[in-house]
């Protein structure tokens, strides 16, 4: 449903950069994760690490909204890392 | 769905629209609109947020948005336990909806009713009627009206 490809533990991505946004609460890690985005080049990877909750659903959300592709999630514990490739 | 975030103006204008009606001036009626709004943003909508009657003065400068009726004198409460949360306070996420690229419209009617001069209002609002929102509204795929 989410369209991920692969699990990230599957896969070694390669990752041009990483965006820290736990301890932030909804909206502020899609508010940071479409600015951070802003900043990168088409295809690169961004890796988003989050502990909120509400993100197992907002980052695929907004992937799927924008276009972009949710390559990977992968939990441990409360965190939770996606890895984001952009168009 | 194309990713409008990085897109220029003319094809901002294709955009799909989302536009809010703001109606109450509380904290929670504050706090709502930027937090759809901002989102929306950021999913690559555009976002038009008109403020009229008591929600007006949540355009003024310096504002400092109370609770609800008798739960106003828990405000102080309820401000220190966000910033507990790590969530942005009012002026912090104004500050983050204007860099995304929402704006804000005041109603010129709620203007003259409350006594609010053009000097007092945030910078970057525009001063507008309702057929001017409605020509805004009657396009956009989403209105929200809170209040």
């Amino acid at each position: 449903m989410h369209g991920y490809d692969i699990t990230a533990g599957e896969m070694l991505l390669d990752k041009n950069a990483t965006l820290d946004a736990k301890g932030l609460m909804c909206p502020m890690p899609i508010v940071q994760l479409a600015k951070k985005v802003r900043e990168m080049k088409s295809g690169q990877v961004l890796e988003l690490l989050t502990d909120d909750v509400g993100a197992k659903e907002d980052v695929p959300a907004w992937c799927s909204r924008t276009g972009n592709a949710l390559v990977g999630m992968e939990e441990e514990g409360k965190l939770i890392r996606f890895y984001i490739r952009l168009k | 769905m194309r990713d409008t975030t990085r897109l220029g103006k003319e094809e901002m204008d294709m955009a799909e629209k989302f536009c809010m009606v703001v109606s109450e001036g509380s904290l929670d009626k504050a706090l709502m609109p930027l937090i759809m709004g901002n989102t929306a943003a950021a999913m690559g909508m555009e976002v038009h947020v008109f403020y009229t009657f008591f929600g007006l003065k949540l355009l003024k400068k310096g504002v400092k948005p109370k609770l609800p009726g008798m739960m106003s004198i828990f405000t102080g409460m309820m401000v220190k336990k966000m910033k507990k949360l790590n969530i942005q306070d009012y002026h912090t996420m104004m500050k983050e909806a204007r860099e995304l690229g929402v704006k804000f419209y005041a109603c010129s009617t709620s203007m003259a009713m409350m006594g609010v001069k053009e000097t007092d209002l945030v910078e970057g609002t525009k001063i507008l009627g309702a057929s001017a929102f409605l020509n805004m509204a009657a396009d956009a795929k989403m209105t929200l009206f809170i209040g």
